[in-house]
């Protein structure tokens, strides 16, 4: 039991686990009425609404690990989601065709923000801000204040390779946090991105490709964006420019509950996703209790706060 | 009564014991040296005397009282300055900045009287014959100069009890010589000096007794009167060292590296040199003469100018340490902690990266690391509790050896060594004088950068020296002395006089 405190997911496990029992216990419903909060149905609405935050996460927690910030995320999931909204509703091109080029706007944008932070040598605060800036504006100059419903074109009842469209976005942020958390700790890659995070001048004289790894990390960030967006598209339909706005915080609180340093070299790409789980419950339970409206962002500050505080406490050496 | 006074200090850092009962006294007004090898405690129980860390058991008292510090500035406030190794200043700031850190004089209404301490500064740094400006960023000072304006500082705080870490550690010949006369006038006024060293010269020059630790314990407190060197050497490793052995001239093979006219300005210019398998040259130079700038060059951290490289025959150019290293040249570099060590990972993972990176590992086989991690661990008799401890629970010594562990994992045909024993103590050194030895032995041409003059002496089958980015000439081994190096090191050659 010791032994499985100390791996840094359980504890993430455990807090989501705590989270859920408060509310639980706490919504209640009176004898013979349905449990607001613990159903089937409301578990799937959770996880489908936290899967574009915990498919960014995902780009994001090895950005964190790189030692770098990535501010991006929220527009260009917006920008991936119109771009490939646009094309579908408004271009009459296919579903894979739209969706393929909104991935390659991610592809795109990450390509930009790696030639800034390796090439120009930006820090990646200032290089992730243009990058989401340009985003943010190029999907605006695209849709020019139009709406693109993808979902409501899709054929009703379509299961893309027997998944109902409602698992989609749940079973592609399962796939690839559980996908990278392997390749991140099983592999030469992941390590060396956790290398220069932790140190990026002992990581060269090591003989690791800095530049490269650091690349690699920015363009996946920024295509898991993308994928974040185009599953938004699909699953909630909603192709606008202002989508996702503000998400890149949430996104980087996440991971930083989910276990990430933002000096670099620690963190937990399973984490984030578990992190973006733990904000997603949240805003599913807080509006159901009366009164408390009002005060889910103070709530979600606030448990940022007491959890990076409560790993503080507990990453401490026992004597 | 004693001035300070140790009381069965015991502290540790995880599973490492640094200190274990460590009890001692210093008296007034003389000048007290703390030896022992790297991990022995030293750092640990300076760290306690300026009351960065607090001990688990024990403590120490003031003039007779008992006293608990809980942070520098209680240290500072009753009068104990320690003047880390790696100096803790703020790089940033001007040097009266760093002086008056946390004791800045301020008006009534909560300004800074930027001229006062201006002024103040200017009489202190008088004090200490250093002639630099209080407004000079203090990341413009050569490393000399910042560690007096950390003696300074402790004398704002008009400190009774100054205590050293190595501070001669980075300086020249003559900047010591500075430092010792300021010390020794500093005692002269009645200052208690506490002077942390591996240098025994030093410490038999200036300090009245000497404290030797082993693994954080207390071994004995000497008069200098009463003892030699090599019985404070003893005390400190425990055994006697070994003598040098001659060690096997290698046979004349061709070559193994050769590199001919490299340049980089303003770092080195036309340097030529031939290292064969199986030798260990030397590179003896003064610190700035561009040694550590041509290794980086070499392994490809810098592009060269001009100038070739051939490794057995074969030109070859590298753009990065990770290309020098699958050709089979490797740089062990000057600074462990800055380019070193991954101080986020486990000594696992930094003992196997740079053979994953050369070999191509794609998935990691943590089992197999694991295991060759506690072989190395045996091997090179690293001092650590487990292969997943981080290099930060090591001692500086300890963390060299993984340094050079590391880099021998990848079977390098030529070695490259920056300063390889920079800040370990005798027993350390002696032991990767062993091991470079062995790697020698083995068929690795190596090539030792070094301002240790005995270090190169030793070591070396031939001497190189370098002077101002060039080549000033070589020396075999038989017929170097001291004076024949460092007279090549410090003076013009014969062409140019």
């Amino acid at each position: 039991m010791r032994g499985l405190w100390r791996i840094r997911e359980a504890r993430t496990v455990a807090i989501l686990l705590a989270e859920i029992l408060f509310f639980t216990w706490y919504l209640w419903p009176d004898a013979g009425r349905a449990h607001p909060f613990l159903n089937g149905a409301n578990g799937l609405l959770i996880l489908k609404y936290s899967s574009v935050y915990g498919i960014a996460a995902v780009g994001a927690a090895m950005v964190i690990i790189s030692g770098g910030v990535d501010l991006s995320p929220g527009a260009v999931i917006a920008l991936a989601g119109v771009v490939a909204g646009k094309l579908f509703v408004e271009g009459g091109h296919s579903l894979g065709l739209s969706l393929a080029a909104g991935l390659s706007v991610g592809i795109i944008a990450g390509a930009v923000t790696a030639g800034l932070v390796v090439l120009v040598g930006l820090p990646p605060f200032i290089g992730t801000l243009g990058v989401m800036g340009i985003a943010r504006g190029v999907a605006f100059i695209v849709t020019e204040g139009r709406f693109f419903d993808v979902s409501g074109l899709l054929p009703p009842g379509w299961k893309p390779m027997g998944i109902p469209v409602a698992w989609i976005a749940p079973a592609v942020m399962i796939a690839l946090g559980v996908g990278f958390q392997v390749l991140m700790n099983g592999f030469q890659w992941g390590r060396s991105v956790y290398a220069v995070g932790g140190n990026e001048t002992a990581a060269l004289y090591s003989g690791i490709a800095v530049g490269r790894v650091k690349t690699s990390v920015y363009l996946l960030a920024g295509t898991l964006a993308a994928v974040a967006g185009v599953v938004l598209v699909v699953v909630q339909g909603q192709g606008k420019a202002d989508l996702a706005t503000g998400y890149e915080l949430d996104i980087i609180a996440s991971a930083v509950v989910g276990g990430a340093s933002l000096s670099g070299g620690r963190g937990s790409v399973l984490g984030a996703v578990l992190g973006t789980l733990i904000f997603g419950v949240l805003r599913n339970a807080l509006p159901q209790i009366p009164g408390a409206t009002f005060y889910d962002r103070l709530i979600v500050g606030l448990v940022v706060i007491v959890i990076v505080v409560m790993d503080q406490l507990m990453a401490r050496p026992s004597k | 009564m004693s001035r300070l006074e140790f009381h069965d200090v015991h502290k540790s850092f995880r599973a490492v014991k640094a200190l274990r009962g460590v009890g001692f006294a210093i008296e007034s007004g003389e000048a007290h040296a703390i030896v022992g090898e790297n991990g022995a405690g030293k750092s640990t129980l300076l760290r306690i005397l300026a009351g960065s860390i607090a001990p688990d058991q024990g403590g120490m008292s003031l003039d007779g009282a008992r006293v608990r510090l809980h942070a520098p500035r209680e240290a500072l406030t009753r009068g104990i300055g320690v003047v880390h190794q790696e100096t803790m200043a703020f790089p940033n700031l001007s040097v009266a900045a760093n002086v008056f850190a946390g004791r800045e004089i301020i008006s009534r209404a909560g300004r800074l009287q930027e001229r006062a301490m201006h002024e103040k500064t200017r009489e202190l740094l008088a004090r200490l014959h250093l002639h630099v400006s209080p407004d000079a960023p203090m990341d413009s000072l050569p490393a000399a100069h910042r560690q007096l304006v950390q003696v300074a500082r402790a004398l704002v705080f008009e400190c009774r009890i100054l205590a050293l870490d190595e501070p001669t550690t980075s300086l020249t010949d003559a900047e010591t010589e500075h430092l010792f006369a300021i010390l020794e006038g500093l005692r002269a006024r009645g200052l208690t000096l506490i002077y942390v060293s591996h240098r025994l010269p030093e410490v038999f020059r200036l300090c009245d007794r000497i404290t030797v630790l082993r693994d954080g314990t207390h071994v004995s407190t000497l008069r200098r009167a009463d003892v030699r060197p090599a019985d404070v050497v003893r005390a400190m490793v425990g055994r006697d060292l070994p003598a040098r052995e001659p060690g096997a001239r290698p046979a004349l093979e061709a070559p193994r590296l050769t590199v001919a006219g490299l340049t980089r300005r303003p770092g080195f210019e036309r340097v030529s040199l031939a290292l064969r398998p199986g030798e260990i040259v030397g590179l003896f130079g003064l610190v700035g003469s561009g040694r550590s700038e041509l290794l980086e060059t070499l392994v490809g951290l810098h592009a060269p100018d001009a100038g070739t490289m051939e490794l057995d025959g074969r030109a070859v150019r590298f753009r990065s340490p990770g290309e020098a290293a699958r050709a089979g040249i490797v740089l062990v570099p000057e600074d462990r902690q800055g380019q070193g060590l991954l101080f986020n990972l486990g000594l696992a993972d930094n003992l196997a990266l740079p053979s994953a990176i050369v070999r191509g590992v794609v998935a990691i086989d943590r089992g197999g690391e694991k295991r060759s991690g506690e072989e190395q661990i045996a091997r090179w008799h690293i001092k650590a509790s487990s292969v997943e401890a981080t290099p930060d629970m090591l001692s500086g010594g300890n963390q060299q050896k993984v340094v050079l562990a590391r880099w021998l994992a990848t079977r390098p045909r030529v070695l490259l060594l920056d300063e390889p024993t920079k800040g370990v103590d005798v027993g350390a050194k002696y032991e990767i004088h062993g091991i470079v030895r062995a790697v020698a032995a083995e068929g690795a041409a190596c090539l030792v950068v070094s301002s240790d003059l005995p270090e190169v002496l030793s070591l070396a089958d031939r001497i190189l020296v370098m002077r101002e980015g060039r080549l000033q000439g070589e020396i075999t081994a038989a017929a170097a002395t001291e004076e024949s190096v460092m007279h090549l090191a410090t003076h013009a050659s014969i062409e140019a006089a």
